[in-house]
């Protein structure tokens, strides 16, 4: 079945990533350093412009940045405005069924119209 | 007969209810909030005018200082005649309907008027409103094809807010003269 313990085989996921991801990096670091001169005269003519170095990471970065403020701002336009009946109901509420009310059972769960909640909170019993 | 009493609105700002009973099925309620003061006034025609002055000095041209002067002025009235609500009031009559009144600070007037046909319920909602949640009181107008069913909500006392202790005081006086309604239930 699915458990999250250790197993070898997640074992070696993990230290291939780990490798991969440290040839990664020092890959991107000679990129970004060393002298296009140097790389001519290795033989590697191909690789893209060191301009790309620092732009993808800034790219990166602003784009976090406006992550932020963007999923604040959708956040604020999905919620309901207060004049719309959202707030009050919503189709399963309207289509909800009526169970018959059986003695000495607990009731079953339903949805409560606004109005009855309204007076059981704010209207003292007599 | 009349009664004042002090809230506080959402915001804390300090606001007050004033309850009119004109007869058993007629009730009145009106919340008045604080009036333009002073010195936010003063504030913020000092900001924009040292602002301006600040403009000034940089590019030297003096239409700047009378551009300042002009904003301030068209901003000031338009700010008293469309957005600063004095007193909002509802004026809940029995077997006709419910007006909603309110009075900007420039005297101007906005009416709305409900029959009581439509009105299904007179309720105490909350909702999220700008990264908080908040209670207000709301109008539910009826269905015309669904006897359960809401048509629209018309929400109540949005610009002075006020708080649960206040509302439920509104919603007390409204319930009182809505459960009319349903023990004389006259034809039409």
């Amino acid at each position: 079945e699915n458990s999250p313990a250790p197993l070898p085989e997640r074992a070696i996921y993990g230290f291939a990533l780990f490798l991969g991801s440290w040839f990664g990096f020092i890959l991107y670091l000679i990129w970004a350093y060393v002298p296009e001169t140097w790389l001519f005269s290795l033989g590697l003519t191909y690789w893209p412009q060191k301009y790309w170095a620092v732009a993808l990471p800034v790219y990166l970065l602003v784009s976090v940045g406006i992550g932020y403020i963007l999923l604040f701002g959708i956040n604020m336009m999905s919620t309901a405005p207060l004049n719309s009946t959202h707030t009050i109901t919503d189709n399963f509420a309207k289509k909800q069924q009526q169970k018959k009310f059986q003695e000495e059972a607990i009731p079953a769960l339903r949805d409560i119209p606004i109005s009855e909640v309204n007076r059981m909170f704010f209207l003292p019993e007599k | 007969m009349a009664e004042e009493r002090r809230f506080l609105s959402a915001s804390g700002v300090p606001i007050a209810l004033r309850r009119r009973q004109h007869s058993a099925s007629c009730r009145e309620l009106a919340v008045r909030g604080p009036r333009l003061q002073l010195r936010s006034l003063s504030a913020a025609t000092s900001a924009v005018w040292l602002a301006a002055y600040g403009l000034f000095a940089l590019c030297e041209n003096s239409m700047v200082l009378s551009a300042a002067i002009f904003i301030t002025l068209i901003g000031l009235i338009i700010y008293l005649h469309f957005m600063k609500i004095d007193q909002e009031s509802l004026l809940v009559i029995g077997s006709l309907g419910i007006q909603v009144t309110s009075a900007y600070a420039s005297g101007k007037e906005s009416t709305t008027f409900i029959e009581m046909g439509q009105v299904k319920d007179v309720v105490i909602n909350e909702a999220i409103h700008m990264q908080k949640v908040i209670y207000y009181l709301c109008i539910l107008l009826q269905d015309p094809e669904d006897p359960e069913g809401v048509s629209e909500v018309v929400p109540l006392f949005q610009s002075s807010k006020p708080r649960l202790d206040c509302l439920i005081e509104v919603y007390k006086s409204c319930q009182e003269i809505l459960e009319q309604r349903k023990t004389a239930p006259q034809s039409s």
